[in-house]
């Protein structure tokens, strides 16, 4: 069985906006989430600036429908956010729902409440509201409690690699409708701001001090940010469904291993190439056919070089429009690949091409510059959307219009 | 979810396997027990230095040494130099590695950090390294989903096959013990309060179980060889089964969707895990439907951890395989003298995710 998966609804949280409504106003107005770190408790709150949505936990909490002080990792509350936005904009039924299998993709899982009660979780002694927190670092957590909440316990799953995992996640339950296993999955990631992911990337020295500048001469690292994004993904033969349209297709899709680096991609952007190529070749799409790439355009200076030559050598001189969406909502690690898939069927809904911010000269290796201004009308048809990680990991997503 | 009912038959054609246990060698099975009595069980380690080579060593940490291990004891055991894909699963990921970061984030107050336990604590390092090590640029992924990571995993690399997207997969998990994790699961009493041998574990009907580590990669194929192990027919996952009839349906119903009763069933691998509370559904699901079948037990060897379903998964297929049941797995020494044909391996983990695995010997008893 290879059924067609169509996308008919999706939610997203990020420092730009608490729903799809939001976040497409700041993408046309162009206004970044970048600033100070209010919620999260850390040293370097004064010289590292993040993408942090400006809602306490126990505001999420509201937001997400769910108690305070039970437990409810950040990410796991941003999850819920954007997965029960997904499920009514889709306008799935409690019945259809509950039906549906869960793929859910984090790396920091519930990691930002374990350091800051580290040390009182670790002493047998210690009683307080942070118990509520005992084994909810790791990743699957998460996904187990939107299972539980949203009432889906039918199938669940969690992936995490690095940086592309939002994106494994909408393939895996892609593959399961295609494969006639499954006729509804939700699908995204979600990822909280801690001190481990910055002090991670911080370690790693790729940390701009100011606004990211994805494919820029002058880009000196990337922007951290926070957020989630869910889709809801769909058999063909539900289209059939009274009130059902979709938004597009998943039609093409590729997940590979760059194999050259634990940290960095290949300089000339084997990987990348190889992921696009195979995703176009799934879709029986020409590069030419494609009207605009959502690149993972980081803003360091290994990625956007190696991500830039995989674009060049695959579509020559007639490279689309392509983007980065980072400098809106800084990277949001492992739910990047289901936020900018949401800002893609944003751009299929309003027929518009986001701007890459803060780009001033193009880099002299590639030549080529991104979109920088709005571009209503843009007829779209075809999107290509990447996302790159940690251990190589390497992924595509194509996208229809329907 | 049922994977596979009636899809093309998938082979298990090796396995690498490091655990409390002497596993990794191939050769043997379980030639002898080994006893701990501090209620943690942690793996027994290979000479890595047969398998990864001392400049790519120094810089891998205890679990990428043992998870790289594992995968290429796999992979020549398949006699397979490099896979089509690879897929790992773990619950808690690189617990050490991730722990000693944040302990220096705390200690040092977030300054002069070194990214090195940070780059090899993400979730994926371990998938990622064996890619690069065997030069493997095609399909690459890491599930983190606690009890269901391995069975996720499965479900994956069985999918590859069938979509022909992959003709060779190598399928892992790993987890580890420990104290950050343990000194949590001894305040939510998922771990025993008294110290218990491993080896009396099933006697000692008290509430928890012990901590516990491993490693287990498999190959699995659309092609079997001369040295296939088995058959790997069929997987199904429950998620907090509303009640025991729920769970009993769910079971036979899998069993049925494979063309087959649980009277088919020649061993039955019980995932108990020595919690009085937790196993009570696992010791009534061997008692309703298999007391014909010879009973194999396991976590007596290995402890509890997330993905310890693979080891009851490797003592399947090392069962199939050798069609011998190591007298120190069997639950009753007098059990049947069926043939071992089909073994139904079923897990759970915190009574929480239950898991049904189900192989067949590689000459398949039953049509599919």
């Amino acid at each position: 069985m290879n059924r067609r998966v169509f996308i008919t609804g999706y939610g997203i949280i990020t420092a730009i906006g608490s729903n799809g409504p939001e976040n497409f106003a700041s993408l046309r107005n162009e206004r970044s989430g970048y600033g100070r770190l209010d919620f999260l408790q850390t040293v370097h709150r004064d010289e590292i600036y993040c993408c942090e949505i400006k809602l306490s936990d126990d505001a999420l909490c509201r937001y997400a429908g769910v108690p305070t002080k039970a437990g409810f990792s950040r990410t796991t509350l941003l999850g819920l956010i954007a997965a029960r936005e997904a499920i009514d904009s889709a306008g799935l039924t409690e019945a259809e729902t509950t039906s549906a299998g869960l793929v859910s993709a984090t790396t920091a899982g519930g990691i930002r409440e374990l350091e800051s009660y580290y040390y009182e979780l670790q002493d047998p002694e210690s009683t307080g509201d942070f118990l509520a927190f005992l084994d909810t670092g790791d990743p699957g957590e998460h996904t187990e409690r939107m299972a539980d909440i949203l009432n889906m316990k039918r199938y669940l799953a969690t992936v995490s690699t690095a940086c592309a995992s939002a994106a494994n996640s909408i393939i895996f339950g892609a593959r399961l409708i295609a494969n006639g296993l499954a006729d509804i999955m939700i699908c995204g990631g979600s990822e909280a701001l801690s001190k481990v992911t910055i002090n991670g990337f911080n370690s790693l020295k790729i940390l701009d001090r100011d606004l990211c500048k994805p494919f820029d001469h002058n880009r000196n690292g990337l922007n951290l940010g926070e957020g989630a994004g869910f889709l809801v993904l769909e058999a063909e033969e539900r289209l059939g469904h009274p009130g059902k349209k979709a938004i597009a297709e998943l039609c093409g899709y590729a997940s590979l291993n760059d194999a050259f680096h634990q940290t960095a991609s290949s300089p000339e952007g084997t990987g990348t190439l190889q992921a696009m190529r195979k995703a176009l070749a799934m879709g029986g799409i020409a590069p030419e056919d494609v009207d605009y790439i959502n690149a993972h355009g980081t803003g360091t200076e290994n990625n956007d070089l190696s991500e830039g030559l995989s674009v060049r050598a695959l579509f020559k001189d007639q490279v689309p429009p392509f983007s980065s969406t980072k400098p809106y909502t800084g990277h949001t690690t492992s739910a990047a690949g289901s936020v900018e898939a949401a800002f893609c069927l944003m751009g299929f809904e309003h027929d518009a091409i986001f701007p890459n911010l803060n780009f001033s000269r193009p880099m002299e290796e590639l030549g080529i510059r991104p979109v920088t201004e709005l571009r209503p009308g843009a007829g779209l048809r075809y999107i290509l959307s990447n996302s790159l990680g940690f251990g190589g990991s390497t992924t595509s997503l194509l996208f229809a219009k329907c | 979810m049922l994977i596979n009912g009636n899809g093309p038959n998938i082979y298990i054609n090796g396995a690498g396997v490091i655990s409390p246990q002497q596993t990794y060698d191939n050769e043997a099975f379980l030639p002898e027990v080994t006893e701990y009595g501090g209620n943690v069980l942690t793996c027994i380690q290979p000479n890595f230095k047969d398998y990864i080579n001392p400049f790519q060593m120094r810089r891998l940490s205890r679990m990428l040494r043992m998870g790289l291990s594992a995968a290429t004891i796999c992979l020549q055991n398949a006699r397979l130099e490099t896979p089509d894909a690879i897929i790992t699963a773990t619950g808690y990921g690189f617990q050490e590695d991730m722990g000693k970061f944040l302990l220096e984030i705390l200690q040092q107050n977030e300054q002069q950090l070194t990214p090195t336990y940070f780059m090899q604590s993400t979730y994926n390092a371990l998938s990622g390294l064996i890619a690069l090590t065997v030069k493997c640029m095609g399909y690459n992924n890491t599930y983190a989903g606690r009890g269901f990571a391995f069975e996720t995993a499965v479900q994956d690399a069985m999918l590859l096959v069938r979509e022909k997207e992959a003709e060779n997969v190598l399928v892992g998990s790993f987890d580890q013990a420990h104290h950050v994790q343990y000194s949590d699961y001894a305040r939510l009493g998922y771990v025993k309060k008294e110290k218990t041998s491993n080896l009396k574990l099933f006697e000692s009907r008290t509430q928890g179980t012990l901590q516990g580590e491993g490693m287990a990669f498999f190959t699995v194929s659309g092609q079997a060889f001369p040295h296939s192990w088995c058959l790997l027919q069929s997987l199904h996952t429950v998620y907090r089964p509303a009640d025991f009839p729920f769970l009993c349906e769910e079971l036979t119903d899998f069993l049925q969707a494979n063309g087959i009763g649980p009277e088919d069933i020649d061993v039955f691998v019980n995932g108990a895990s020595g919690d009085i509370v937790r196993d009570k559904w696992s010791m009534e699901l061997r008692k309703k439907f298999f007391s014909h079948a010879a009973e194999v037990l396991f976590k007596h060897l290995t402890g509890e951890y997330a993905t310890a379903s693979s080891f009851g998964v490797w003592l399947g297929a090392r069962i199939l395989k050798t069609r011998t049941i190591p007298e120190s797995v069997l639950a009753d020494p007098a059990t049947s003298g069926r043939p071992l044909r089909t073994v139904l391996v079923c897990n759970h983990f915190l009574d929480r995710n239950y898991s049904f695995f189900l192989l067949t010997g590689r000459t398949p008893s039953i049509s599919t």
